[in-house]
């Protein structure tokens, strides 16, 4: 299906591009209107922003203004002046770089472990740690908030971070992706007379690399819009994540949405970039490894 | 048979939970502190606001204005929440967590069961001085803060009321009257009908049918003014579903379905976005609206809501400040001092009306800022003057919420077309009186 | 390709160790462990506190205020009689049925289509997604947008070209079709990332081989690559289908439920009872009994597979 170079198309009529790109371009329009929707929104002055429906071209364009005792601030100008987005930013940065790390190591290790290796209590493993995701998370808030409250996690970065230096989500992915890889190669490494450990750093660690991009990405999205434990658990304003910082343009009563649209478009667009890198590593790696079928 | 590595390395594990478990368990109890009151000693406070970015803000400045003013006193202030929605979560993930603040906002629907927790200060004796001067708050506030009647647990924070929003110009294309002070429901009826165009997908009013808070409160002026009443007189059962209640939810029925001039919105917020865009002519709703309404540039103005007889009853949902116990005399004075001068007369024209909210005390209403905020906000004199006729304050009994629940949802049918008032009234009155007797 | 793990590894490198009667050594379960153990106890030791709480609460009464009180197993009594729970269950499972499967071929489908390197094909993989790092906020406000009856936009397309205005979020009978299509569209991203990243270890000479033994694309497709993919392919079905049955996020930002409950997921109903009528013990004996589902169901799945000998988990 996949080929690395492209293959003969030897009598057929021949578009001067690929004709993927006639399937490939409407339907990447298609998911990035509401994105592009969002960006214009952000743009648009904010009396066409408390009515609905919003147009999805706005009359003029605005960088937004800082607030002003009658009036609220608006867009961009206004987030960056009023709102402590850099630190939230800053804060979202700490927890992601170190979810992504730690659940890196922790995570490759155990689903390889679940993988491949034989010891007792491995399937009763396994099934607790997926197990511990079919308890609807509404209700863990309020106990998991209590442990921390004990051990005094909540007033700062940490009630946010650690649920997420490991998670059931990573083992998982992992181990399932361990398992999709031909036994052969480890086999043959064992053979030669490698320890699990090398097997695992030398032969196995380098062809996961698109396992390890997907984690990182899928973790990356997990801390950073992460909005319902932060919530609870953190009390500290200068620990506010993006999100809960975003969060406080939605009152009860009023939202802000000029505001609140800029803050999602500065909030995604980190998340975009790592993505449009990252998705670099998706690239064939079992083209030469020499195995014959 | 297992080998013994294995054990070894369980054992440890459990001994981590099962200390988590014993330490959580056995934190329940507050804090001991200061037993004796001394106004130098130094204090901190944790204060949640549960306000948007804004009123945060504002309180925040406010905040620091006591702390220069009282150097021992050092406030913590922050939005406790993201929405005051949430805030009932962390409050009650702090009772039991033993982080609860000193002060927090709270929805007045919330006091009872605030009081319920134990955790709360009496301050009655405190506001009966002379120069608290509680009676300049309303009625309805007063009552909330005292929710069964036993303890007075806060301040009332933000007050307001419903009152009747109209598009100016929709009814000038019209042709119409404005509606004014003397107005009827069937006046209203009308008028909503003949400003209702299907074509042009326009509305003459707009009722939420979320089955939330907001179905239920915009019900109870229509109960009352009928003359009924939600509560039985000992508050133990519920009695909305008289013949006062059946008239009220058959008129507002036949609107929806017969008439078909009521915008049902499934969320609370649309039907007030719809309206500032010009699609709907009348909603009820308060001061919060005003806000947008002035953003967007739509042509409105306010009067009272219709009346029954002359009876223009409306409904009021006071929010307050609750005072939390931690044993600790001297957090409790402070505590107590910040909210009595935050809703002192001064203080709250700068946080209350300079927000745009309502003036907490009637010996605002004749302030230059209030008048200067009635400039920004037109009508909101209309509003502030409304509340008087809040006569009857929304109950505050434990159990409320199952009962808002149980009509909300018994109001959301009948507007959609399914069911008949009196049945989903009396079926309303079972589960809400289960809740009642809880 | 599937390898199955039924043999115990022929040697370690040297002379086999002394055979313990279940074939292992200790050697292997200390190794084992020491692998899984962080991230072990990092999941499990977050979640056995929190679980067994709510546990404990099921059998409890509480607003979350006043003291707690204990009442047997009336919670799950109550919950077994309860109409609107079964209608929430009702709601759940159609919103399962329609977002699982095709959640799971979109994300395969995509995944087939973007894996090529032809131009852009980053920007196209971006592309893809972005809805997916959209907060359910976002999403929420973006469904209202297209699919309120009165001023959306897809009503107005289909006024303009003419044909019947419909219900959509306000229509009982297609509000969670609504729903399921913005969750695809919102999530298309996670199946499809996950197959593309699989995809690339699928090694090209079995697809080459298969290709000289004469079969067409699509026969070597299913032949050769789907089965390489069944592990991911399982943890796809399971992660999606877990979801699915926690569905709340979206229903929250949208209609809160209705019309007429129409859309009330059993989390959204566990919401309502815990946190708006403070019934927190009823909410949890709720989660209990999603939960045991949800583990009843993935153990049905894993042990058939197993028994056909579709070796991916």
């Amino acid at each position: 299906m996949t080929t690395a170079t492209s293959s003969a198309k030897r009598s057929r009529f021949r578009l001067p591009f690929s004709p993927w790109h006639l399937l490939l371009l409407p339907v990447a329009l298609l998911f990035l209107i509401p994105f592009v929707q969002m960006f214009l929104a952000s743009l648009a002055p904010a009396k066409e922003l408390v009515t609905f429906p919003p147009p999805f071209i706005p009359s003029t364009l605005t960088l937004g203004e800082p607030g002003t005792l009658t009036k609220s601030a608006t867009g961009y100008i206004g987030l960056f002046s009023d709102s402590p987005i850099l630190r939230w930013l800053l804060n979202s940065f700490i927890v992601a770089v170190t979810a992504i790390a730690s659940h890196m190591v922790f995570c490759s290790l155990a689903g390889y472990g679940f993988a491949r290796l034989k010891f007792r209590g491995r399937t009763f493993g396994i099934f607790a740690i997926i197990a511990t995701i079919m308890i609807p998370i509404q209700l863990l808030m309020i106990p998991t908030y209590i442990l921390f409250a004990q051990v005094g996690l909540v007033n700062g970065l940490g009630a946010a971070i650690v649920p997420w230096l490991a998670s059931a989500f990573g083992i998982f992915l992992m181990r399932q992706f361990f398992l999709s890889l031909p036994k052969e190669l480890e086999e043959s490494g064992m053979l030669d007379g490698a320890t699990r450990w090398q097997v695992f750093f030398r032969i196995v660690l380098p062809l996961a690399k698109p396992a390890l991009a997907t984690l990182a990405i899928f973790t990356l999205l997990g801390s950073w819009n992460d909005l319902v434990w932060p919530l609870i658990a953190i009390n500290n304003e200068d620990a506010f994540t993006l999100q809960l910082g975003l969060a406080n343009f939605q009152g009860t009563r009023r939202t802000q949405w000029s505001l609140l649209m800029a803050g999602n478009v500065v909030a995604t667009l980190p998340l975009i970039i790592f993505f449009l890198f990252a998705q670099k590593q998706f690239v064939a790696t079992m083209t030469m490894t020499g195995l014959r079928g | 048979m297992t080998p013994p590595r294995i054990t070894a390395l369980f054992r440890p594990l459990a001994l981590v939970v099962a200390t988590a478990a014993v330490v959580a368990l056995a934190g329940c109890g507050a804090q001991q502190g200061a037993t004796t009151l001394d106004k130098k000693a130094d204090v901190s406070l944790t204060w949640w606001t549960g306000q948007d970015a804004e009123a945060n803000d504002i309180l925040k400045e406010l905040a620091a204005e006591f702390e220069s003013d009282h150097p021992n006193v050092s406030i913590d202030v922050s939005p406790g929440a993201s929405s005051t929605d949430q805030l009932l979560q962390k409050l009650s993930a702090g009772f039991a967590g033993n982080t609860y603040p000193d002060i927090s906002y709270a929805f007045g629907s919330w006091a009872s069961e605030l009081e319920s927790s134990n955790r709360t200060l009496d301050i009655t004796d405190q506001v009966s001085e002379p120069d608290v001067k509680w009676d300049e708050f309303s009625a309805a506030a007063r009552a909330t803060v005292r929710p069964t009647g036993d303890k007075t647990i806060g301040f009332p924070a933000i007050v307001d009321n419903i009152s009747l929003i109209y598009n100016t110009a929709l009814f000038d294309d019209a042709g119409l009257a404005h509606p004014d002070e003397n107005w009827t429901w069937d006046d209203f009826r009308e008028a909503a009908a003949a400003l209702t165009d299907a074509s042009k997908n326009q509305y003459g009013y707009a009722y939420s049918v979320s089955g939330s808070e907001d179905t239920t409160w915009q019900f109870w002026p229509h109960l009352w003014q009928n003359g009924g009443a939600i509560l039985s007189d000992d508050s133990a059962e519920a009695t909305f579903n008289s013949q006062a209640g059946v008239d009220a939810l058959t008129k507002l029925r036949d609107m929806a379905i017969d008439d078909k001039s009521v915008y049902l919105d499934q969320t609370d917020t649309k039907y007030g976005e719809l309206f500032a865009a010009g699609s709907i002519a009348m909603i009820t709703s308060g001061p919060w609206q005003l806000y947008d309404l002035n953003t967007a540039g739509t042509p409105y103005g306010v009067t009272i809501l219709p009346g029954t007889d002359g009876d223009h009853q409306t409904v009021s949902g006071p929010d307050i400040w609750a005072l939390f116990d931690h044993k600790d005399k001297n957090r409790e004075y402070w505590s107590y001092e910040l909210i009595k001068w935050l809703t002192s007369s001064d203080q709250d024209q700068r946080w209350n009306v300079a927000i745009g909210n309502l003036p907490l005390r009637t010996s605002e209403l004749t302030s230059d800022a209030f008048a200067e905020q009635v400039a920004n906000y037109p009508f909101l004199d209309v509003m502030a003057e409304n509340g008087d006729n809040a006569k009857q304050a929304r109950p505050t009994v434990s159990g409320y919420n199952g009962l808002s629940e149980a009509i909300g949802s018994a109001i959301s049918h009948v507007l959609q077309g399914d069911g008949d008032p009196q049945e989903a009234l009396d079926a309303a009155v079972v589960e809400a009186n289960e809740a009642l007797n809880d | 390709m599937a390898t199955t793990d039924l043999t115990i590894p022929a040697s370690r490198g040297a002379a086999p160790a002394r055979r313990r009667p279940w074939g292992r050594s200790v050697a292997d379960n200390v190794t084992g462990w020491l692998f899984v153990g962080p991230a072990t106890v990092i999941v499990l030791g977050l979640s056995l506190f929190p679980a067994g709480w709510a546990l404990l609460l099921s059998f409890q009464k509480w607003d979350g205020f006043s003291e707690a009180e204990s009442v047997g197993i009336d919670n799950y009594a109550k919950l077994l009689t309860a109409q609107d729970f079964f209608d929430a269950v009702g709601h759940t499972g159609l919103y399962t049925l329609l977002f699982v499967p095709a959640s799971v071929l979109l994300g395969l489908f995509l995944a087939v289509a973007l894996n090529r390197r032809i131009r852009f094909i980053g920007f196209y993989r971006t592309a893809i997604f972005v809805p997916f790092v959209a907060s359910a906020a976002s999403t929420g406000i973006l469904t209202s947008y297209l699919f309120n009856p009165q001023f959306g936009l897809v009503n107005n397309v289909l006024r303009v070209l003419g044909l019947p205005q419909q219900g959509w979020l306000e229509d009982q009978g297609q509000a969670m079709m609504v729903i399921a299509i913005m969750s695809l569209w919102g999530q298309a991203a996670f199946t499809t990332v996950i197959y593309l990243a699989a995809l690339q270890d699928v090694p090209m000479e079995l697809l080459e081989a298969a290709r000289l033994d004469g079969a067409t694309p699509w026969q070597a497709f299913w032949s050769v690559v789907w089965p390489q993919l069944s592990p991911v392919t399982v943890f796809a079905t399971i992660w999606q289908t877990i979801g699915a049955i926690q569905l709340f996020d979206l229903v929250y930002t949208t209609t809160r439920g209705g019309p007429l409950d129409a859309t009330k997921t059993i989390v959204y109903y566990l919401y309502e009872k815990a946190f708006k009528s403070l019934e927190f013990g009823y909410g949890s004996a709720v989660a209990y009994v999603l939960f045991g589902a949800t583990l009843l169901i993935t153990v049905i799945v894993v042990v058939y597979s197993r028994r056909r000998g579709i070796e991916a988990f």
